[in-house]
């Protein structure tokens, strides 16, 4: 029983890692129905960039002291959000901004051009082999302080909740309540209609891949605290796993990328912990091929479904 | 009384008078034919040629000779990437079928490249020790595995990948666009993990019992692979141009076959199909029957390359089959020009030579210079990554387009694109689309066919108005 929650435990971890990714890939296909292949990798850039700030730029280490350490994972979560932001807006400018009239396929192609462009410039810069930071949370067992020692919460699963809980919140907050989420949600119902009511669709479109590259950068930080190690095709399986959340949920639902996060968190820690892990992957693509095959519009349902 | 003409009788000046008279006319049917189908004559002349002085230009004998090469060692293709050329080019021609004529995007084309070379790995190796079975194949019998001929392993290998194909189609036929690009991509992925991972399978059931059976050799694949033997003469890797020559003849076969399905109603119907898949319903084409066709028929090919490459290298592994590879065969076609054979052809060819002579060569050129420089083959996916982008944006038709599809791929069909008010249940544009675009083509029938349809849409409108014309002419 102990191990079953344990298993839980590191499968809504996973999860919510997962969820920043997925919203990415949710937000873009609601807006322009475009699977954006190079998310999962820019996923990656976020980590490798949170890996040069912590130990190259800011050396932080277990010994940091804890204010310090605080101060200095905020403004490193606030640069890669910010970078990877950057690029995402500047992947949609470059890459399918101009095939906004094409065929449906032709950004989907580039867009796989791109996440290949994203993974080799990862490869030139760091190389093949894994990078690692220290790990720099203190190793704890936050449960211990109950009494409780034969299951573990460690102080990294305690801290991405932290940080990705709020992100979650307030990008549903953004969407719903604010006047650009409103421009955001009538450009995904109909693009034409919101351009005559005065939207710029353009814009719309660009403001969501900041959002979404930002998520990603957030994830990118929180997997390289939370697993200490990134590696330049990091992206490929993330970014798969992710995708089947959004599609599980219904994609371009919010709560329902993040439901499907968590659904998806859990299958992977079940089928690592109780199946093999090698056989994983295959798990994972099966319950996609699945989804698409006879549920397409997911768990929670989307308006776009005849379209899939 | 017969009709029958008397045989003409040639003394040695006639026959020599014949001779120089059929030479005469070789230029000028050869004009003929480069004026009427320039592409298909300049590679079909460049391919021949080559193919005749290959064994001259061949590295191995030509470099002892030659002492300005040794001087400039340029970029020449070794026998075994030649052989890598016939692979990916008949790989081209089959995806080219699924995603060229059909219009069904397949990212995970790679899964039948893996299902033809295990097909060989199982059926032409002493993989299965346990048993023993010789047919027609020039092993000493009684040699433990099961070793069949290549010549029956090719048809074998046709027969799985088209029915995996039709397996994969079959469940995805209401998917459409890029929904159905990701479950192929699914599919190319679970593939090779299955055959990574049935390396120790234990199976209890009626009369099969398994205990720990390594099927498929798992992270180490399969090896060693038979060869291919014709008349005692092997054409593995270790026999250099003989190999080379069995995958021309490979793909020239591929080439026939390919052209004919294009030519055919079947292959009208792919095209149809792709242009507008409820106006060609309405026309009477089965769209079950002619997706589930193009899966299958576009496997097969994959599935004689996969034979060919376990067969010529002597061993498989799963990791060959990466989503990568599939890529590969992907940018081949689009560089190319997608819905082109000739064209695919030349994209495979050009991207092996790139991606196996070309980088390395370029990666020792740049090394001599300065050792520190990054190695050009090591990043060759970033190369092809910006190509891609590239292309969508500048060249979504490829160097070599079929007419027909470059003018599909400049104008999208209606309701497809972003910022197009047309909905799918707009008939009247949609058949007007599909007569633009076919007209580019030859075929009378299809044009005839299409503009029934627009008649009868136009009549079903109660309107005997033009409907407006093609996409941009929509509000």
């Amino acid at each position: 029983m102990d191990q079953v929650i344990q298993t839980i435990i590191i499968g809504l971890s996973n999860g919510l890692i997962f969820a920043l990714v997925a919203l990415g890939y949710t937000l873009v296909y609601g807006i322009i129905e475009l699977i954006n292949f190079a998310h999962g990798d820019l996923f990656m850039l976020g980590s490798f960039i949170a890996f040069v700030l912590i130990s190259l730029v800011f050396h932080i280490n277990a010994d940091t002291g804890l204010p310090m350490m605080i101060g200095v994972i905020l403004v490193v979560i606030a640069i890669t959000m910010l970078a990877t932001a950057t690029i995402n807006a500047s992947i949609e400018r470059v890459a399918y901004r101009p095939l906004r009239n094409a065929p449906k396929l032709a950004p989907l192609i580039s867009a796989i051009g791109m996440s290949f462009v994203l993974q080799n410039i990862a490869l030139l810069i760091f190389g093949p082999a894994n990078k690692s930071v220290d790990a720099i949370l203190p190793p704890v067992n936050v449960l211990s302080s109950f009494g409780i020692s034969t299951i573990t919460i460690s102080s990294e699963q305690v801290f991405v909740a932290i940080v990705t809980i709020p992100l979650l919140v307030g990008l549903t907050w953004f969407v719903s309540k604010t006047r650009q989420g409103k421009a955001m949600r009538a450009t995904a119902q109909d693009p034409d209609t919101a351009g005559l009511m005065g939207v710029d669709v353009n814009r719309t479109i660009a403001i969501t891949f900041l959002i979404g590259g930002a998520l990603a950068g957030a994830a990118g930080v929180v997997q390289i605290l939370y697993n200490n190690t990134t590696v330049w095709n990091l992206g490929f399986r993330f970014g798969l796993n992710s995708f089947t959340s959004a599609v599980l949920g219904g994609i371009g639902n919010l709560q329902g990328a993040v439901l499907g996060a968590m659904i998806l968190g859990l299958i992977n820690a079940f089928s690592d912990r109780y199946i093999a892990a090698n056989w994983t992957n295959a798990i994972v693509f099966g319950v996609l091929i699945a989804i698409l095959v006879f549920k397409p519009t997911g768990l929670l349902g989307q308006q776009l479904a005849d379209r899939a | 009384m017969t009709t029958q003409t008397k045989p003409v009788e040639r003394g040695f000046g006639g026959w020599v008078g014949f001779l120089v008279d059929s030479l005469v006319a070789i230029p000028g049917a050869y004009a003929h034919a480069f004026r009427r189908r320039p592409v298909r004559t300049v590679v079909l002349t460049v391919l021949v040629i080559f193919g005749l002085i290959y064994p001259v230009l061949n590295k191995e004998f030509f470099q002892p000779y030659n002492r300005l090469s040794n001087a400039f060692p340029l970029p020449f293709p070794e026998d075994a990437v030649v052989t890598f050329m016939m692979i990916f080019a008949i790989m081209a021609i089959g995806l080219n079928i699924v995603a060229g004529f059909a219009g069904l995007l397949d990212l995970g084309y790679v899964a039948f490249y893996a299902f033809g070379a295990y097909t060989a790995a199982f059926l032409a190796s002493p993989h299965f020790g346990s048993v023993s079975i010789v047919l027609f194949s020039e092993t000493i019998p009684g040699f433990p595995g099961i070793h069949l001929p290549f010549w029956m392993l090719v048809p074998i290998a046709m027969a799985v990948a088209a029915a995996f194909g039709a397996l994969l189609g079959a469940p995805t036929l209401r998917l459409r666009g890029d929904y159905l690009a990701i479950v192929t991509l699914g599919f190319g992925e679970i593939v090779p993990v299955i055959f990574k991972n049935l390396a120790s399978v234990t199976f209890d059931l009626g009369p099969i019992h398994l205990v720990n059976a390594n099927l498929t050799g798992g992270n180490l694949g399969i090896n060693p692979i038979d060869p291919p033997i014709f008349f005692g003469i092997r054409f593995g890797s270790s026999s250099g141009i003989a190999a080379v020559y069995l995958g021309m003849i490979l793909l020239a076969g591929a080439i026939i076959i390919a052209r004919n399905l294009e030519r055919s109603r079947m292959g009208r119907a792919w095209m149809a199909i792709r242009e507008d898949e409820i106006a060609a319903e309405m026309m009477g084409v089965n769209p079950v029957r002619t997706k589930l066709l193009a899966f299958a028929l576009g496997a097969s090919f994959a599935g004689v390359a996969g034979v060919f490459q376990a067969s010529y290298q002597g061993l498989t592994t799963s990791d060959f089959f990466t989503f990568a590879t599939s890529i590969l065969v992907l940018i081949m076609i689009i560089l190319g020009g997608i819905g082109n054979i000739w064209g695919v052809i030349v994209g495979a060819i050009t991207l092996v030579f790139v991606d196996k002579t070309f980088l390395p060569y370029l990666g020792q050129r740049m090394a001599a210079i300065n050792s520190d420089l990054p190695n050009p083959s090591q990043f060759n996916f970033l190369i092809f990554g910006v190509l891609l982008v590239i292309m969508m944006r500048f060249r979504p038709e490829g160097f070599i387009p079929s007419r027909q599809r470059a003018a599909e791929l400049r104008h999208a069909p209606p309701g497809q694109a972003i910022g197009s008010a047309a909905t799918m249940g707009d008939a009247a544009v949609a058949a007007e689309n599909l007569a633009d675009t076919i007209a580019a083509s030859q075929e009378e029938e299809v044009l005839a066919e299409a503009a029934a349809v627009e008649e009868e849409t136009a009549a079903a409108d109660g309107t005997s108005e033009t409907p407006p014309r093609g996409p941009e002419g929509q509000p």
